[in-house]
């Protein structure tokens, strides 16, 4: 996630493996004592190739990692467009060409868009709840106070536990009949309310989670952020004059921007995949209102071996994603 | 640190707001938690009536059979082969490919290093199903490598990047001393790169081993027999089989999610560090 | 130990050439200096004596032989980096015994190598020690350890003292010296300041802008610089630079300054009458007890050092350094009357730069 600015390579096509075969030619003559070799015009280069094992780290460093994020990643990824364009149930080879059809059925589906509209509303939570809440507490905990270091490690312990035992969890205590919402809700006297089932409110219920498991990690990169910051300059501001509330408004949140560019970053990429989390707490139900983009392809798409429609969700999470990647990159992060 | 503040100087106001804001919070978190572990210990009755408190009568049996079964002995053993080779694999192939782009300039390489971090772009998911065809077009249904493989694959963009970047920062006076002492890139890297890349290596490892650990949806999909599953999907199929007996799940839930928060809490600053690391530093 | 040659020495980075045809002879067992304001390209030089910095064209011989496609081990140079490079992860020991285990050394030749340079440059009792548990000045001298260990044909200095504090640098400067009389080895030492570069070489290279402006012992360099560069960047305080017009005979010519007051200059210095030329006068020879030509102005700065004190003084509308004795009662504002002599006038054409 770093916008990468190489200096251009000067040199033309393959000449790096010519250059270094070349020299390897001059220095047999060299060793074998026979004459100097005459001086050997060659491509320059800012760092010295004049190692001979140059090539042995390209030939034999670069290529497993390259096969396997061919084979695992990018093919794949490449297949997943092709097999959106059949209708296949994964067997022999896909015959059956029915062009844009998948995605025609997949944007008339009312479970699909559901899915859309939860990842939307994932990615606003995230932003409009998460952020600020872990802004918050990590300015809280960059104070030099007692139980500092606690409090931190309690704030990020749910995002080191699993996202399956998590929502495990939490099906629990959201449960009606056991859990510590029954328990609430018949001390207070009232009906218990069955919340991962109501269709209204499960994706809210799921939302909560969400914010449980992840803030902590947004607070950590907040307190990172705050850490790296330079005194000096918030003595300065208050010298300055200015109060608690201004130093952070004027001088700590404006410093935060990149940290915060980063956390949005990670909350919409992480909010575009959520599944594991689902998968427990609800499974997409009910009736498909907490359904996001890849429960939607696991229970369409990889539980009905429907490869072409599964593949065209695929299709689209990868378009939405990589908008979204280069887009906020473009926009937002070109100066970190 | 925004605010050099010390307790002496901060008003008694600031400080009890500081810690009931906190104290709230941290209760919020860790109430769920502990009300496992304790429901863990109740009878379905009693989780009924009191799912908040301390079990009425206090019964160790739902924790010794899971024990002293090998259902949940097994499921741990398959994660932690799954996330070794995870992290082995990761470290040799990503460790070799970054020290290609961090110091052999070569015709590409800038276009080879931003066809890794596509891998960055996109979650495993987006691309299961072919996966999944080409795992069993391999043979590798139902082993291990079927989960390992395409899980290096996901992860290489992101520990690619961190060993590049670290490689990079080691200054450049150090690569021309080796070679003037006749290291070539191969000894260098051997030598040099790696004895000095523990901190890398640590982070990288972590953000793999802790990705492998907790990963559900590929063995979910390359993972057919039981007695390979990882614990994440054994606590999902043992919540399937005792469905409502939910003193059963929690102890379950409760010993699966023991060896992370034991480990976190060893390792803590390791993992924090690893984790956010990972994060801000691509 | 052996000698080093350049022969029609080129570097370009793409179009931009940054080392413009040099050639150079250094004897076996020279202490050679590149010296050489930033950017003049000693560095690009030494790297690729080296053999860490390709060369677009030309030759590099080391004791005869062409090594221009050779690695650096090849070339069996050590070389000490400003920044030291020790491997952080290795000890003293290991650290300069590294070259000679690359080169399958067996264990007790690289020990007692290691020893004995070791207590040549009293590193004995750090041995064990990790860099990062060094000061800066054991540092420098572990790095110093390192390049001898391996016993090179030559010795490459890329500013080795630069950063450390300046008592230690004059420290270590003595240390380099004495290092180069006990073991002779061939040396080729970058540097941007030219005390360190008159005080440790036998001969020194002034480069600039990629070209060898000037070659020469450290006393020729002193006395006869070659042009206007030279004179400007060897000495300290630097020379004195005055625009003049030649004015008189060939036996008694002299140089004219703005306000019409006259300088004499030696009569071996091939002037045209009416030509621009630009005198310089080293401070240390603007001496008031002796001289042809009286220099007299306003006091515009006095900077006592202890024994001696710069006086900077207004000379028809320039300013000119002297150095006198630090008992003279210059003060601000009085007039300052110092004399030179004629053979201490450098003339040099103007436009060409080139000493007359």
């Amino acid at each position: 996630m770093v916008p990468h600015s190489f200096p251009a390579p000067s040199e033309a096509p393959g000449s790096g493996l010519a250059n270094a075969k070349v020299r390897q030619m001059a220095n047999i003559s060299i060793s074998s004592g026979a004459r100097a070799a005459r001086p050997v015009r060659t491509v320059t280069r800012k760092r010295s190739s004049v190692a001979h094992d140059r090539w042995a780290v390209l030939v034999f460093f670069l290529p497993p990692a390259l096969l396997l994020f061919t084979l695992f990643v990018i093919m794949p990824m490449g297949e997943a467009a092709w097999y959106s364009l059949y209708k296949w149930n994964g067997y022999g080879t896909p015959t059956e060409f029915i062009g844009i059809r998948n995605f025609q059925v997949l944007f008339r589906n009312a479970a699909f868009t559901q899915a859309l509209i939860n990842n939307g509303l994932i990615i606003l939570i995230s932003i409009a709840i998460q952020v600020p809440l872990a802004i918050w507490l990590s300015t809280m905990l960059a104070h030099r106070i007692a139980g500092v270091v606690s409090f931190r490690l309690i704030f990020f312990l749910p995002y080191v536990l699993a996202d399956v035992a998590a929502g495990l969890i939490w099906r629990f205590i959201y449960d009606g009949d056991y859990g510590l919402f029954a328990a609430i809700s018949n001390f207070f006297g009232f009906a218990t309310p069955y919340v991962l089932a109501d269709k209204d409110v499960a994706i809210y219920a799921v939302l909560g989670v969400i914010v449980w498991k992840y803030f902590g990690f947004h607070m950590m990169l907040f307190i990172a952020g705050l850490q790296s910051l330079d005194k000096s300059v918030l003595e300065a501001a208050e010298i300055d004059g200015a109060t608690g509330w201004q130093k952070f408004r004027y001088v700590t949140l404006p410093l935060l921007g990149s940290t915060l560019r980063l956390s949005i970053f990670f909350a919409v990429i992480g909010s575009l995949q959520l599944f594991d989390m689902i998968m427990p707490l609800t499974g997409g139900g009910p009736s498909n209102s907490t359904q996001t983009m890849v429960t939607f392809l696991y229970t369409y798409g990889v539980m009905r071996m429907q490869v072409g429609l599964g593949s065209a969700v695929g299709v689209v999470l990868f378009i939405i994603c990589v908008t979204l990647a280069f887009g906020y990159k473009r926009i937002f992060m070109r100066n970190d | 640190m925004t605010d050099m503040t010390s307790t002496l100087r901060m008003p008694l106001q600031t400080r009890v707001y500081l810690y009931v804001s906190l104290t709230l919070i941290a209760a919020l978190v860790l109430i769920p938690l502990l009300t496992t572990a304790l429901g863990g210990f109740k009878s379905l009755g009693d989780l009924r009536t009191n799912p908040f408190g301390l079990p009425a009568e206090w019964q160790w049996s739902n924790y010794t059979d899971i024990l002293f079964g090998e259902r949940y002995w097994l499921q741990i053993f398959n994660s932690l082969v799954i996330a070794a080779l995870t992290v082995s694999l990761t470290l040799v192939v990503s460790s070799m490919a970054a020290f290609a782009f961090a110091h052999v300039r070569f015709f590409g390489s800038s276009f080879l290093l931003n066809y890794f971090l596509l891998g960055l772009m996109f979650p495993a998911a987006t691309a299961i199903l072919p996966l999944f065809i080409r795992i069993r077009d391999l043979g590798l249904l139902d082993t291990y490598w079927g989960v390992v493989l395409p899980q290096v694959a996901f992860g290489l963009g992101m520990s690619i990047l961190l060993f590049r970047n670290y490689f990079r920062n080691l200054p450049e006076e150090l690569f021309q001393a080796a070679f003037v002492d006749g290291c070539g890139y191969l000894r260098f890297f051997w030598y040099i790169s790696l004895p000095l890349s523990r901190p890398i290596v640590a982070t990288v490892s972590i953000i793999s081993f802790v990705g492998s650990w907790n990963s559900y949806i590929l063995p979910l999909i390359m993972l057919n027999s039981e007695a390979k599953y990882p614990w994440p999907l054994g606590i999902m199929v043992y919540r399937g089989e005792y469905g409502t007996e939910w003193q059963l799940v929690l102890a379950f839930i409760t010993l699966t999610i023991l060896p992370t928060v034991i480990v976190f809490f060893l390792a803590q600053k390791h993992i924090i560090a690893g984790l956010t690391a990972g994060a801000v530093k691509s | 130990m052996a000698s080093v040659e350049l022969r029609h020495l080129r570097k370009a980075y793409g179009s931009l050439e940054v080392i413009h045809d040099i050639s150079l002879a250094v004897e076996d067992g020279q202490f050679i200096a590149l010296v050489g304001p930033s950017g003049c390209g000693k560095s690009t030089l030494l790297r690729m004596i080296a053999g860490l910095e390709e060369i677009s064209s030309g030759d590099i011989a080391i004791g005869g032989a062409v090594v221009n496609n050779l690695t650096p081990r090849e070339r069996n140079i050590a070389m000490v980096f400003q920044s030291y490079a020790l491997y952080p992860h290795m000890t003293v020991a290991q650290n300069m015994g590294f070259n000679l285990k690359l080169s399958g050394f067996p264990k007790a030749d690289m020990e007692s190598r290691v020893n004995e340079a070791a207590r040549m440059l009293d590193l004995t009792a750090l041995l064990d020690r990790k860099p990062a548990q060094l000061s800066g000045g054991q540092r420098q001298r572990v790095a110093m350890g390192r390049a001898i260990v391996r016993n090179p044909a030559i010795f490459l200095f890329d500013e080795p003292l630069s950063n450390l504090d300046a008592k230690l640098r004059v420290q270590m400067r003595s240390e380099i010296k004495t290092l180069h009389q006990k073991v002779k080895t061939t040396s080729i030492y970058v540097t941007h300041d030219q005390i360190e570069a008159m005080t440790l070489a036998d001969k020194i290279v002034v480069l600039n802008h990629g070209r060898v402006e000037q070659v020469g012992t450290p006393l020729e360099l002193y006395k006869k610089p070659a042009n206007l560069f030279v004179a400007a960047f060897i000495g300290s305080p630097a020379m004195n630079m005055l625009d003049c017009t030649v004015e008189g005979d060939g036996a008694q010519p002299a140089a004219r300054l703005g306000d019409g007051s006259k300088i004499a200059i030696a009569p071996d210095r091939k002037v045209k009458v009416g030509q621009a030329v630009t005198i310089g006068l080293r401070p240390e020879h603007l001496n008031p007890g002796a001289g042809e030509t009286t220099l007299a102005g306003k006091t515009l700065l006095v900077e006592p050092t202890g024994a001696q004190t710069h006086v900077v003084f207004d000379l028809a509308g320039q300013s000119v350094v002297a150095i006198v004795d630090g008992e003279h009662p210059a003060r601000y504002g009085a007039r300052f009357e110092t004399k030179v002599s004629a053979d201490h006038v450098h003339v040099f054409d103007r436009a060409s730069g080139l000493a007359l």
